[in-house]
């Protein structure tokens, strides 16, 4: 068994519970200046609209005493990556006015883009944390072309270094790094921004050692851990003990197109203590969708965080003492090298709303059907037609479908459990960066389950190139679908297509793999994301619920009928209720309605070649070719 | 009757109270009236508060005044029916809106809810692309059509939200003037009119916002103005927008949204103004009252402003993005309640006992403990003195409570939880302080505190301290400061027009043009109807950025370099400002500008207070209102002096530990400190900083 967060057994002397709240109150605000600090400095829109990053303090052991979100799915990976930091140079071996650097995926867990800086934090000569920042870097070297089977094909490797030493840069380690990445300047400006974000970290911890004293501090970092230890064990003793267990599947590893992928998790409830099994997870598989153990804790750890303390802050390790993991190496969320990971957020989240699943029957009230699941992006490259510049940029992350609860519908267009406070990009910014235009961005009807309360509403985004562009999307659950609870129906699944220009027909991918596509202008592409899991029969949903999804088309009038046994009076949108309790009751005798969990792959997989060549198109101005692409399109 | 014709009168409309400031330009007298706000009929209050000010409508040659009639129809979700009309594939723009999940472990997360269903929300075909080109002609029928259907439905507001209309707002135009042209009865905004800025949602949000509270504000204006005719009112009337300027009633009526912080935002320049005649340069307002703590900043004598606020809190607020004052909360105020969570723990806020039940003390049904009730049980509020003694306080009820609630679970003694809360509440206050002065790279000891807001002087000391701050400053009137704040400030519009740019391509033709257009609108705004103005100044800025960097600056650009086609020095200014805010810049990269922003000011003639009598340094022996056993950290319970502030004097120098007592408020001088009056009665307080 994993012991991540154990108790350091040397805790400094104890603090009184005013001292401690002021120490609490100053760490939240440390890492919220970290965070901000991070976001406004940052380079690339992956950081400072994405969030793709964590801040956060650790204590001297590498324990994570507050982190500033970011990505709730990195709960763990700063600080394991501290630890291994520490345990790579050896506490003696550190020094004011290092910078430790290292993007080792095995080590964050996640993907090479994720570069992780760390300072280790002296008071008096005496190592008393760490500041540490991790973001997302848009390239780091390796193919463009999609579909890797190894690490060594995703990018620059950098093993744990220390990039400033004494407060010197390692020019020859940056040089390294600039000649290794596709645009250098942009990869710079990230880099200051982190190094900017640590120090700030370091400068603030520091400021608060000094005015309340280095054992107060220290001591309330101890009793805050405490407090949160002391929540979170009362939430667990107050879960009905017991071993509950969930299967689901990934719908493919991205190279064996096709080939399902297992999920099976067991959790183990026993007074105050929640046992995660995640043995049963797949071994790792041969595409990119690996993510090291450090990545299947987090799993375990948000899920956890999700059920006893939702909004307690700081997020710290005194939290998780009560969660024993149960994680053998060489799974799919604990893969070693050579293993492809760049689609490391992946699958985690579907092991989160797997853990729910498997406490449904324990826990009604407070877990959550499944959701999406997937950040739904695409990945765009191409040259700027003013000026032939070469641009990279990562579409989507247009929200998906949340799952319902025992007491409320679930929420629409909303970021997936990999991201929390991520942002998607206006459209009116994305057309004035790129030759793109947004056509369409809208909520998906029918796409949540449906139930007493109703999964929310996927969302649909359709692109289309303005000029010739390369195209990559990987997505999963596009057949296994966001799952209902307590007899609530399956959402839709996730998808991806291309129209090409003229055309009405789309030219759609098996399982959500659209690799290497080339665009020519006026091709589109469209990312769809699926909706929530209903929660609860259907036909209990309360009929002036239904009439209003109806009114406002989050509800089709087929669906109604279909799902929901709604009769409408002879030729309007008025629910008869009457008819509508009998039809109810007659479904209920029947079985109906019948869930569909697994969607079924109509369409033969797409060719990848791009639209013939039309001469009469070229005769268009542009504004006429967009326009004209466009109302092909619109009517939806 | 000249000196009557001189009365100047100002209301602040809140939650609770209705403040009037009615300031004689003849006698430079400030009198003062506070009466319960009446939700039913505002303009009872305001005539009341008028009464007791000692003054009349039928005097006055200006009304000034903040309401928040405009931000309570959001958050009660009182407003119009309205329906938006979007660019075809936008319908859900408003609900989808940045898909982020601020709670992001809370399975029970709420997004934002949007003003408009989704049955009133109309896709309308027409496009325009970033460069401003029309790609596809706006469908008139069609926003006839739809429109019709809505009025069908009850609709009397109708919002239009078209893709880069701040390039080309040709189509909103065109839809606007069909819709008034066929509905004369509806009220109608465009997102243009409001937002020049990009950033689809944001500028959906803020015309939505407008059209839910138009068709009240509208009525709630008319009102105020029959009454004025009815009271024989033949002045202006001036609106304090939340960027701290006025603006005039039909601009009001047409731009709602634009006054939806007015309240604090008065606050904020009655700070400056008070800053400048004192001759500081740079200040923190803070403001304190029942439920939350605020802050704004003065840097280097101007107000920071901010580009868009989330109205409702960060986790489902509705952005409204345009030019206001930045101000920062944090919930704690004097009804703050204090909680022992698991673990020992000690909890102050956010959660408030407000004004009802209020605290314990006030012998209301309040039943937790408060900031308030831990002020009282050391020493620091006069249970016999709270609001000039009409309301007694039970200090019995207090101690009772901190207690068995607090002190007992916690193994610690009764003053030692009072206090603790104090000094909690202290540094969550200080945080807020700290996040607006440290978000643009400031460092917020080299500012001073200026403390207003019925909690503000009780604990303004604290907070300095917390903040190494110098100097504490407490105006006269703390708890009508807002009031006050109004009779200060001036007429001003902004205007921000987003214009994607590299510095180095930037023509000074299209930013002179882009500039004359913003400043030649503002001039006719603030001239309109003002034939009083004492002068017009405008201000130039720009929100920058390194090229390929998202986020954007803004910064401050005189208007020399303009005129001297300064494109170096503009990139200097803007290195600088990164440098400041960020701790680096970098000069040999590329800046690009993405929006223009320009602020045009009418300036009106400000009151000339007079100085209050002079006095020695010791104050006069009326003043000293009596000694009471007040309880300072590292000193135990103090026997302390207490002074009525209404007698003190100019020049009136004394050390803490000391409290000033008034009618509305009481400051706190720590043990340490010094506290001097000064020549218009503004209470200055040194604080020991070693």
């Amino acid at each position: 068994m994993d012991s991540v967060t154990d108790k350091p057994v040397n805790t400094a002397p104890r603090t009184n519970p005013v001292v401690t709240e002021i120490v609490r109150n100053g760490l939240v605000a440390v890492t919220e200046e970290m965070k901000i600090n991070l976001m406004r400095t940052a380079y690339n829109m992956i950081i400072y609209e994405a969030l793709d990053f964590t801040v956060g303090i650790f204590d001297a052991q590498g324990n994570t005493v507050s982190i500033g979100l970011g990505l709730p799915m990195f709960i763990r990976g700063m600080s394991d990556t501290v630890k291994a930091k520490l345990a790579h140079f050896g506490a003696e071996n550190l020094a004011p006015g290092d910078i430790l650097l290292t993007n080792d995926a095995y080590i964050t867990g996640s993907h090479l883009n994720h570069m992780t800086f760390t300072v280790p934090i002296f008071h008096e000569e005496e190592l008393a944390g760490f500041s540490c920042c991790m973001a997302h870097w848009p390239d780091v070297g390796g193919t463009l072309m999609e579909g890797t089977t190894d690490i060594f094909s995703e990018g620059l490797q950098m093993p744990i270094v220390k990039i400033h030493r004494r407060g010197e840069p390692n020019e020859e380690l940056i040089a390294i790094i600039k000649n290794n990445v596709r645009l250098p300047e942009r990869a710079m400006g990230d880099f200051r921004a982190q190094i900017a974000a640590v120090k700030t970290g370091e400068r603030r911890f520091l400021d608060l050692i000094r005015k309340h004293g280095r054992d107060e501090v220290l001591g309330g970092i101890a009793a805050i851990m405490d407090q949160s230890e002391a929540l979170a064990r009362a939430r667990v003793r107050d879960m009905p003990d017991g071993v509950y267990e969930a299967e689901s599947f990934m719908d493919d590893d991205g190279v064996n197109v096709g080939q399902q992928v297992p999920i099976k998790v067991r959790v183990t409830v026993a007074g105050d203590r929640m046992t995660v099994d995640l043995s049963d997870v797949s071994k790792q598989v041969q595409g990119f969708y690996n993510s090291g153990i450090t990545a299947g804790r987090s799993c375990c750890q948000v899920a956890f965080k999700c059920l006893t303390s939702a909004l307690e802050l700081p997020i710290n390790d005194g939290a998780f003492r009560a969660l024993d993991i149960v994680l053998p190496p060489g799974r799919v969320v604990s893969a070693e090298k050579p293993a492809a990971m760049r689609m490391w957020m992946c699958y985690p989240m579907t092991i989160v709303d797997t853990i729910f699943k498997a406490l449904a029957p324990a826990l009604p009230e407070q877990v959550i059907a499944g959701h999406h699941a997937d950040l739904v992006v695409g990945r765009i490259n191409g040259r700027r037609p003013k000026d032939n510049s070469f641009y990279i940029y990562l579409g989507g992350l247009i929200g998906g479908g949340w799952g319902a609860k025992y007491d409320s519908d679930g929420q629409n267009a909303t970021i997936a459990m990999n991201d929390g406070d991520t942002h998607n990009g206006p459209s009116e910014q994305v057309e004035a960066k790129y030759p793109l235009l947004v056509e369409r961005y809208c909520l998906r009807a029918d796409s949540g389950g449906a139930g007493r309360f109703r999964g929310g509403l996927g969302t649909e985004q359709v692109v289309q190139a303005r000029h010739p562009i390369r195209f990559s999307s990987q997505m999963d659950r596009v057949k296994c679908k966001p799952w209902g609870l307590d007899g609530g129906m399956s959402g839709f699944g996730n998808g991806v297509a291309l129209q090409r220009f003229g055309k009405t027909e789309e030219v759609n991918f098996q399982n959500g793999k659209a690799l290497n596509q080339v665009l020519q202008t006026g091709d589109a592409y469209i990312l769809r994301s699926g909706g929530g899991g209903g929660y609860g029969s259907p036909l209990e949903r309360d009929l002036d619920a239904l009439a209003r999804d109806v009114r406002c088309g989050y509800v089709t009038r087929d669906s109604a009928e279909v799902n929901y046994g709604a009769v409408y009076l002879a030729g309007t949108l008025q629910i008869d209720v009457d008819a509508t309790q009998r039809q109810r009751a007659q479904m209920r005798e029947q079985g109906l309605p019948v869930d569909q969990p697994v969607a079924q792959s109509l369409v033969p997989q797409a060719p990848a070649q791009p639209h013939e060549h039309n001469d009469a198109f070229d005769r268009l101005t542009e504004e006429e070719r967009v326009a004209f692409a466009m109302q092909c399109r619109c009517c939806s | 009757m000249s000196d009557a014709a001189a009365i100047r009168l100002a209301a602040d409309v809140g939650g609770t109270f209705t403040d009037v400031a009615a300031f004689d330009e003849a006698t430079g007298e400030l009198r003062l009236g506070k009466t319960l706000t009446t939700p039913s009929r505002l303009v009872t209050g305001i005539e009341q508060g008028v009464i007791r000010a000692g003054a009349s409508f039928d005097a006055a040659p200006l009304f000034l005044h903040g309401t928040t009639v405009a931000i309570n129809t959001i958050l009660e979700r009182s407003g119009a029916r309205c329906a938006l009309l979007t660019t075809q594939g936008f319908r859900d723009i408003y609900e989808i809106g940045r898909v982020n999940r601020p709670e992001s472990y809370n399975l029970f997360f709420k997004r934002h809810a949007p003003l408009i269903e989704r049955d009133l929300r109309f896709d309308i075909s027409e496009r325009i692309d970033a460069q401003g080109a029309v790609l596809i002609k706006l469908d008139e029928t069609q926003v006839r059509s739809a429109v019709s259907a809505a009025v069908a439905q009850g609709v009397t507001a109708v919002a239009i939200l078209f893709l880069h209309s701040y390039r080309n707002p040709a189509h909103e135009q065109r839809a606007k003037q069909i819709i008034e042209q066929a509905f004369p009865q509806l009220f109608v905004t465009a997102s243009h009119e409001l937002s020049q800025e990009y950033r689809e949602f944001e500028r959906t949000s803020t015309a939505a916002a407008n059209a839910y509270i138009g068709p009240r504000v509208r009525r709630y204006l008319a009102e105020m103005e029959t009454h004025l005719d009815a009271a024989g009112f033949a002045g202006n009337f001036l609106i304090v927008q939340s960027n701290g300027g006025l603006f005039d009633v039909a601009d009001a009526q047409r731009s709602c949204i634009r006054m939806l912080e007015s309240g604090p935002a008065a606050g904020v320049i009655g700070a400056k103004v008070l800053c400048d005649s004192i001759g500081m340069r740079n200040a923190i307002a803070f403001d304190m009252g029942g439920t939350t703590a605020k802050a704004g900043v003065i840097h280097d004598g101007e107000v920071l402003m901010t580009g868009n606020a989330l109205i409702g809190g960060y986790a489902t607020g509705l952005p409204i993005q345009m030019p206001m004052i930045d101000i920062q909360e944090v919930g704690t105020g004097g009804g703050s309640i204090a909680r022992v969570a698991p673990g020992d723990a000690l909890r102050v806020g956010p959660q408030s006992a407000g004004a009802q039940p209020g605290p314990v003390c006030y012998s209301q049904g309040g039943s937790e403990p408060t900031i308030t009730d831990a002020n009282l049980v050391l020493g620091r509020l006069g249970a016999e003195r709270f609001l000039g003694g009409e309301m007694p306080l039970d200090i019995e009820a207090a101690r009772r409570v901190l207690n068995d609630k607090i002190a007992e679970s916690l193994g610690m003694n009764l003053v030692e939880a009072a206090e603790g809360i104090l000094r909690i509440a202290t540094t969550q206050m200080a945080n807020v302080v700290r996040w607006v002065t440290t978000e643009r790279g400031l460092d917020a000891a080299d500012f001073a505190l200026v403390a207003y807001g019925g909690a503000g002087p009780l604990h303004a000391a604290m907070v300095a301290r917390e903040l190494q701050i110098a100097t504490v400053v407490i105006p006269r009137a703390p708890g009508h400061f807002s009031a006050y704040g109004m009779l200060l400030a001036d007429l001003r519009r902004d205007f921000v027009t987003t214009w994607f740019t590299p510095l180095a391509e930037a023509s000074f033709a299209d930013m002179e043009a882009l500039f004359a257009g913003m400043e030649a609108r503002g001039r006719d705004t603030v001239t309109r109807g003002q034939d009083k103005l004492t002068g017009i100044s405008v201000r130039r800025a720009a929100d920058m950025r390194y090229v390929g960097q998202e986020h954007a600056v803004t910064v401050d650009l005189p208007l020399e370099l303009f005129q001297a086609r300064n494109r170096d020095g503009i990139k200097q200014r803007f290195d600088a400002v990164h440098q400041t805010r960020y701790g680096f810049s970098v000069a040999t990269e590329k800046a690009e500008i993405v929006s223009l922003r320009s602020a045009t000011v009418g300036e009106m003639r400000k009151p000339a207070f007079e100085p209050i009598a002079r006095g020695g340094l010791q104050p006069r022996a009326e003043a000293f209102s009596g000694r009471r056993p007040v309880y300072f950290a590292g000193a135990g319970f103090v026997d302390t002096p207490t002074y009525q502030r209404s007698v003190l004097q100019a020049g009136n120098t004394f050390s803490g530990p000391a409290l000033v007592e008034e009618h509305a408020s009481t400051t706190v001088v720590l043990p340490g400190d010094t506290l001097e009056v000064d020549a218009f009665g503004d209470l200055i307080v040194g604080i020991n900083r070693s």
